[in-house]
């Protein structure tokens, strides 16, 4: 238990403990001016500040917060203060001076205004070095607990909770600020948040700015269920609006504590205020809430990972998980040697694929030899750490690339493993139990793998009983099974699975296993695996290291779900198989049209997989290549811009469905007779993007349309020069030249381009487009203009109607 | 004790930024118009699989930076003796603000080699959406940034000013992107500026916003 828990707790029995209100805001209506440093402004004004922590104490804060909200080397250095330490000793005695022992003062840690390793530039360990400077200040200032607020980067919230406890044993709450979509600005949600700060070590948890009271009661309702630790609301005093050239804020004091009520009622134990809120509020407050006694945690415990992003939750009905197995450099060159050279694109690539595969988990493995594995550990898990929103499970024989890990993972990772093994036993535990992470118990000793269901449990107990002694519980890990090889023990498998039953149904615990090792040295390896999966999960098997890209596996996993009651309404399964049956196409039941019917509508739908089948049944039933294009395809085609002027198409449908034309008519185009072919026909068409620009999207669309509408298109590409551009007009003579720009600058290389075809006595007419260019730019120069492709189209169908 | 800021020096970088691709900008720039646009859910589908597609592919970093305005007139800021944005537009927008910030942002190789890619295979339909998602995707991310530093600045009693900037709009030409691309740092990215002052990848930005008193 933290040093002064018990004080906060014993409050928390009867009542909610009352944090203080804004300091910033109250700085600013107390006259500080507008651009200083908040920290330095206090010390040469250590009345005003003084005036508020006691304000702050006679309204009834339990605890006010010293003003050093900014004090790290980082801000500071902005107003060329370096002296951190005396700083924060300084406010933290201004602080405890003011209250005169009616209130704790609690050290104030606050962003550093850049983002952390893997987030941002600067290194964890800089971070976590940052931080401690100003603890040491704040515990010299004889503060009485921390509190880390408003922390948008949830790694940053990490380094500073690490560099507190790494310092002292005081009281320590951390506050992230959400958004209103309920993420912080780096995309942690609450529940995340609570589970990855809590197994960190924070003594209470929550939210702090912001929003007003009522959006935070959603954050702390989503925290509740999952938190093991009291809950922190200090919400805004409502949402900010611009007044008179001032930001105030729309909630008076009656007001926010009347709807801070519900906070309450959501399951916070400890209250505050932050932007815009006063000593009013807190008065205000205090007296709403003081008759209310907060919610405790639901639970002591739980077994939950995270990632920076994502929670997963092991619950008694929950699905089975997999764990991804890809990332491991046994047997796999490539990655070994991207590990040696220090790369981790072949990495980020295999979390990606089995992300969309389906895994839960990732396994994480670095092991080849004569590498450095703390350093690779590192670096895969920083990679991996932004490149999924998976959680990790760090699997290594050694025990500093596991506590390396550890401590730069933004989020609760898992260990594989912690067997009965003494100095692993010994090394790992508290690297757990510091980081708290869960871990996977491998029920194997010094002296080997136990054969019998029996011996492992035995083995599975007697590790409990050191865990326990570290604080974890049943919550914290998965018991593996201890899968070994069927060909070579036949008993093997039932052992495994009688294990699995007897740490679900005896111990209840969790379980895992590494699956793929059973079918080892046989043939047809992926229906052993996928029957073992199935047994496992009938024996209570939570999770299963394994392959999600099979597709076996992928089915099998789900389809016991639902026989074991854990898909309810086999949601999960429908999707699946809806996933797995492909996407389909709805809408017209074309297979009940007539041949020439299913054509039209396949442009119209933009069915490229279906425009050649329809081409083929309208030939058999005796159509005419010529009317095929000529009566049903091209006027598709037309009513596909019709509709897309309409706006009842976009530009994808647009382009789908010209995609689609244009197939369709590359398969009629050799069973048309001479002179029948759409194909140039109506003329050739030039196209370029000028000289310096690069975005030539909006050109092949225009590309597209027109071969549809039957033109010859000679497409030169992006970044054309002028010169270049006159010669292919003198070569091929088109009956129109197309130029696009995106940029303002290059657009300019438009009249450059038709005043030397000019000069050169070409007389063809340009159609000109792109985002910056206008109709007027247009007529200045001489040019036609067209907004987007299907404009384009009729444009030059004008241009060139004379000319046909 | 100096307690006004001396000068926030500091380049900041994001080594990666992580949004979810803003899906209503994404239909609107594809040009979904609500109760128009009908979509049938197989295209509804397809699109989604686009869009995560580029979310896949898209690493959004970026740097921003916070400079002092050292002085002004109608037609241009200066921010140092060699330093100087010329636009009356800017001047405007800037016209209450002490300094300024500057952001930059891109969306990375692999989301553009994705689109030249299905160009190339005549897939030229997700080609679209995937640059319809990066195009508004590193627009997020200028959102973002000014999110991050809004916050910040609440607690100095500052903001930022309602609107941006970026090079080629207005009466700020794009040549000025040499200077914003030096001030970010953005060749730690690989993000390499043309001779015609175009930023590669194509879906890099730059902006600059002012940070002016709240009061």
């Amino acid at each position: 238990m933290a040093k002064g828990q018990r004080k906060f707790l014993d409050i928390m029995k009867k009542r909610p403990l009352l944090l203080d209100g804004a300091t910033g805001t109250e700085l600013q209506n107390r006259g500080m001016p507008a651009g200083v440093s908040p920290e330095l402004w206090c010390i040469e004004n250590p009345n005003v500040i003084g005036s508020i922590h006691s304000d702050y104490a006679r309204a009834g804060s339990d605890v006010v917060y010293a003003c050093t909200f900014g004090a790290n080397r980082l801000k500071l250095g902005q107003y060329g203060e370096r002296d951190v330490r005396s700083v924060n000793r300084r406010l933290a005695t201004i602080a405890r001076e003011s209250v005169r022992g009616k209130a704790l003062v609690a050290g104030d840690i606050g962003p550093t205004g850049h983002f952390i390793q893997p987030f941002g530039e600067v290194g964890f360990e800089e971070a976590v070095a940052i931080f401690k400077e100003q603890v040491r200040g704040l515990l010299e200032g004889g503060v009485d607990c921390f509190v880390i607020e408003t922390m948008m980067d949830i790694q940053e919230a990490r380094a500073a909770l690490i560099a507190v406890k790494e310092s002292c044993d005081l009281f320590t709450m951390v506050t992230m600020t959400f958004e209103r979509d309920g993420r912080t600005l780096n995309g942690t949600d609450p529940l995340t948040a609570v589970v990855t700060l809590q197994a960190l070590g924070a003594d209470a948890a929550g939210c702090n700015c912001s929003t007003g009271p009522d959006d935070m009661v959603r954050f702390i309702t989503a925290m509740k269920p999952c938190a093991t630790i009291p809950l922190i609301a200090k919400p805004n005093a409502g949402l900010p609006k611009s007044s008179g050239g001032r930001t105030v804020y729309d909630m008076d004091a009656a007001e926010f504590a009347l709807r801070s009520g519900a906070l309450v009622a959501a399951g916070a134990g400890i209250l505050g205020g932050c932007c815009g809120t006063t000593p009013g509020h807190l008065s205000a407050l205090k007296r709403a809430v003081t008759r209310r006694k907060p919610a405790p945690p639901v639970r002591k415990s739980i077994a939950a990972l995270s990632s920076a992003r994502k929670t997963l939750l092991f619950e008694a009905d929950g699905p089975l998980a997999v764990i991804g197995e890809s990332i491991n450099p046994t047997g796999k060159k490539a990655l070994q040697e991207e590990l040696r050279e220090g790369k981790t694109a072949l990495v980020r690539q295999m979390a990606r694929d089995q992300e969309t595969a389906g895994a839960d988990l990732l396994d994480v493995n670095v092991g080849v030899p004569g590498l450095d594995q703390e350093k690779a550990m590192e670096e895969v898990v920083l990679a991996l750490s932004v490149a999924t929103a998976l959680p990790l499970v760090i699997d290594s024989a050694k025990a500093e690339p596991i506590e390396r890990a550890l401590r730069v993972y933004p989020g609760r990772a898992l260990i594989n493993s912690i067997s009965g093994e003494k100095e692993k036993l010994k090394k790992l535990l508290p690297v757990a139990a510091k980081y708290g992470a869960m871990f996977i118990l491998l029920p194997l000793t010094d002296r080997g793998i136990p054969e019998t269901a029996e011996k492992r449990a035995v083995v599975v107990r007697a590790i409990e009983g050191e865990a326990r002694k570290h604080g974890f519980t049943r919550d914290d890990f998965l018991v593996d099974g201890i899968v070994m090889t069927a060909a070579s023990n036949p008993r093997a498998p039932q052992e495994t699975l009688r294990t699995v039953r007897w740490a679900t149904e005896t111990l209840g615990a969790r379980t895992v296993v590494g699956l793929s090792n059973v079918s080892f040295g046989m043939p047809e390896r992926k229906w052993i695996n996928a029957s073992f999966l199935a047994m496992a999960s009938a024996s209570g098997l939570t999770a299963a290291i394994a392959n999600p890209s099979s597709e076996e596996i992928a089915f099998v996993r789900r389809a016991t779900d639902v026989l074991g009651g854990r898909d309810r309404d086999a949601a999960a399964w429908i999707a699946h198989c809806a996933k797995a049956a492909g996407s389909g196409r709805e809408g017209v039941p074309i297979e009940t049209l007539p041949p020439e019917k299913k054509l039209r509508e396949a442009i119209l739908d933009g069915n490229r997989e279906a425009v050649s089948g329809c081409i083929g049944e309208s030939l058999k039933a005796g159509y005419d290549a010529a009317a095929l294009a000529q009566q049903i395809m091209i006027p598709a085609i037309v009513e596909v811009g019709e509709r897309f002027g309409r706006k009842e198409y976009f530009l994808p449908q647009l382009i789908a469905s010209g995609e689609t034309m244009k197939i369709g008519m590359d398969i009629l185009e050799p069973y048309l007779k001479e002179g029948q072919s759409a194909a140039g026909q109506r003329g050739a068409v030039l196209l370029a993007t000028v000289k310096g620009d690069i975005h030539d999207i909006g050109k092949n669309i225009v590309g597209l349309m027109l071969r549809n509408h039957g033109y010859r298109v000679i497409d030169l590409g992006k970044d054309v020069a002028a010169e270049r551009i006159v010669r292919e007009i003198e070569r091929h003579k088109p009956q129109v030249v197309g130029l696009s720009a995106l940029m303002t600058t290059t657009m300019t290389r438009m009249k450059e381009v038709i005043g030397l075809a000019r000069k050169q006595g070409e007389q063809c007419p340009f159609i000109v487009g792109g985002a910056v260019v206008t109709k007027t730019y247009a007529d200045s120069i001489g040019a036609a203009f067209a907004r987007d492709g299907v404009e384009a189209v009729q444009v030059i169908q004008r241009l060139t109607g004379s000319r046909v | 004790m100096p307690c006004t800021l001396v000068f926030m020096d500091r380049l900041i970088t994001f080594e990666r930024i992580t949004i979810e691709p803003p899906l209503q900008a994404i239909y609107r720039r594809l040009g979904y118009r609500k109760g128009l646009t009908q979509l049938k859910p197989g295209e509804s589908k397809a699109l989604g699989e686009s869009i995560e597609l580029a979310r896949s592919l898209i690493a959004l970093q970026g740097a921003a930076r916070r400079l002092p305005i050292l002085s002004r007139d109608s037609r241009q800021i200066r921010l140092a003796e060699n330093l100087c944005l010329e636009s009356a537009n800017l001047a405007a927008l800037l016209v209450k603000s002490q300094e300024i910030l500057l952001m930059g942002t891109t969306a990375g190789e692999a989301i553009i080699e994705a689109i030249r890619q299905d160009t190339a295979e005549n897939n030229l339909t997700r080609a679209v959406v995937l640059d319809a998602a990066a195009s508004e995707t590193v627009d997020a991310a200028l959102d973002w940034m000014e999110a991050f530093f809004a916050r910040q600045l609440r607690r100095e009693g500052r903001q930022l000013t309602k609107s941006r900037f970026s090079c080629g709009y207005g009466d700020l030409t794009l040549e000025n992107q040499k200077l914003f691309y030096d001030l970010l740092d953005l060749k730690r990215f690989g993000v390499e500026l043309t001779e015609n002052s175009i930023l590669k990848p194509e879906k890099s930005v730059t902006a600059v916003a002012g940070i002016e008193p709240i009061r």
